[in-house]
């Protein structure tokens, strides 16, 4: 990491996103710089899905700004925040289901894909080399998560752990300099929690990420980010360390309920 | 003689598998049926007639420009109906109704432009025969058959192995999931609807060389659709599958049963089909759709 890189690598300013009359998010700012995982956490509806649709374009906010790496990509299509190196994840696991575990992760190797229809028609060395290329590429991905062995298989005949990590390889072979986690915990026992708190910290450090990750257990929370942002009703009402949101008493309120 | 037949029932089997595979890869990536798919294939028959009975071109020319044609009217569908459909959010059921609009349209434009007269090619056609053991088989239908089964192995080689094809079936899949990793999603759409309208345009050429050329001749896309039920909405092996199929029995029931009879077949087993296998024979599972 050099020192002139003075841009974070995503900064959100006073975003906000209504619903007809609901604030889905209420003034959301933040800021993460290279490196760091942040987290997202609030009760069900408190609009940190919201958060993450207006970063990668699936709709574009109110009001407010998107910066990735000091540019602005508030309202970009899909596919060019894509391009520019924001992979994510679903909270309800999207894979291509009819396709094989190898062929969702190629999918996203798009820009690779160089050579023109005829080219791949004619079968042409070029075609050959990239096919070869992408295929490398993304078995390497799939050692990374131990899926090597299942390329083969249709991604919806694996266990749901499996589906899990396949989504995350699938993410990061756009090489994404920003990784967005929904829930990625969500569905998995105490055991299986901790071998993804180890897995998203390897990828982290391996390829030099940073991750915004949306996410419930607490425990995963408290192990894996460096800060994160608590929400209820679109509204921020924490910012800090784990160990700080967790005694704020506005967050406990929110969690529980109480007074 | 039934070799005869048989070979007669692909070739026009093969003329719906042109088209059925248009509607198939349509409906896989925008879940709606396209009406005015026949009325593609109409567009290039009409545009070969220019070409060649009115500007004289040579039939090649005719013919490229047919298919140009049908691939143009399809990509103009898209982009000025469809997509602006599609990005204000509606519901499929709107596509639906916008393609049927589009079917009227462009059969009563035709019927203005051209008249109902049935026209047919200035270019003269091979009506020769070739003789194989007992069957006498028109080279016509040789012609056409050859033209298809090309047309159609390179399409399934474009679907299953290239990135283009891997980019549609990741839409047809998830179109959410496929933006967010890049694909640009519009683009592949549109690129489906040229190939799938230069498909129909040449569809309609053929049809034309065997049945004339008439503004209501997009009504074989009736017979494509039910041919894409039959494979299996959304597929497109089961497409091509459901079209010879459904070819060969066309031909069979005319030539032994009645020709009356033949649409009355041709309905009979489709509703058969949605009940034994309402999925159809390659059906894509309902949930993976979901």
């Amino acid at each position: 990491m050099s020192k002139e890189i003075t841009a974070p690598v995503l900064e959100m300013q006073n975003v906000e996103k209504h619903f007809g009359g609901v604030h889905a998010i209420d003034n959301f700012s933040v800021k993460i710089e290279q490196g760091q995982i942040h987290g997202l956490i609030g009760p069900n509806g408190a609009g940190k899905t919201t958060i993450f649709n207006n970063i990668t374009g699936i709709y574009a906010p109110d009001s407010g700004k998107i910066l990735f790496l000091g540019k602005d990509i508030t309202g970009s299509s899909p596919h060019k925040v894509a391009q520019l190196g924001i992979g994510r994840t679903f909270q309800n696991i999207r894979l291509f289901s009819n396709l094989s575990v190898m062929e969702n992760v190629i999918i996203a190797s798009g820009m690779d894909a160089t050579y023109n229809m005829p080219q791949a028609l004619l079968h042409t060395k070029k075609y050959t080399e990239r096919e070869k290329h992408l295929q490398d590429k993304a078995m390497n991905l799939l050692e990374i998560v131990g899926l090597q062995d299942k390329a083969g298989e249709r991604a919806n005949s694996l266990p749901y752990g499996h589906q899990r990590k396949l989504e995350i390889a699938r993410a990061m072979a756009l090489e994404p300099k920003l990784l967005l986690l929904d829930e990625p915990a969500a569905g998995m026992n105490a055991d299986e929690s901790k071998e993804l708190v180890e897995f998203v910290r390897q990828i982290r450090d391996r390829f030099d990420i940073t991750i915004l990750m949306i996410e419930h257990h607490m425990d995963v929370v408290t192990n894996l980010c460096d800060y994160c942002t608590v929400l209820n009703f679109g509204k921020t009402i924490a910012v800090g360390t784990p160990a700080e949101v967790k005694s704020d008493p506005e967050v406990i309120r929110a969690y529980l309920g109480g007074t | 003689m039934l070799l005869q037949q048989i070979i007669t029932g692909i070739s026009i089997g093969g003329i719906y598998a042109l088209l059925a595979t248009g509607y198939s890869l349509i409906y896989s990536l925008l879940d709606f049926s396209n009406w005015s798919h026949g009325e593609f294939a109409m567009i290039g028959a009409y545009v070969a007639i220019v070409f060649s009975n009115i500007l004289g071109t040579p039939f090649l020319i005719a013919a490229v420009m047919g298919v140009i044609g049908g691939a143009a009217i399809s990509f103009l569908s898209e982009r000025f109906a469809y997509r602006r459909i599609r990005s204000n959010g509606a519901p499929n059921m709107f596509l639906m109704i916008a393609a049927m609009g589009l079917s009227n349209v462009f059969q009563q434009a035709a019927n203005l432009i051209f008249t109902g007269q049935y026209r047919s090619y200035s270019f003269k056609l091979p009506v020769s025969t070739i003789k194989i053991g007992q069957a006498y088989i028109g080279v016509l239908d040789l012609i056409s058959l050859g033209i298809t089964a090309v047309i159609l192995v390179v399409l399934i080689y474009l679907i299953n192995k290239t990135k283009f094809g891997l980019d549609v079936r990741a839409i047809a899949c998830n179109q959410k999931a496929a933006r967010v990793l890049g694909i640009r999603v519009d683009q592949s759409i549109a690129t489906v609807f040229l190939l799938a309208g230069s498909l129909a345009g040449t569809a309609g050429i053929l049809y034309g060389m065997k049945y004339n050329v008439f503004p209501t001749m997009g009504n074989v896309g009736l017979k494509a659709f039910i041919a894409s039920v039959i494979g299996g909405l959304g597929s497109v092996p089961g497409a091509i599958v459901g079209a010879v199929l459904l070819g060969v029995l066309e031909t069979l029931v005319s030539a032994y049963i009645s020709s009356s009879l033949r649409d009355f077949f041709s309905f009979a087993l489709l509703i058969v089909l949605l009940l034994v296998k309402p999925s159809g024979l390659f059906g894509v599972d309902v949930q993976d759709k979901a």
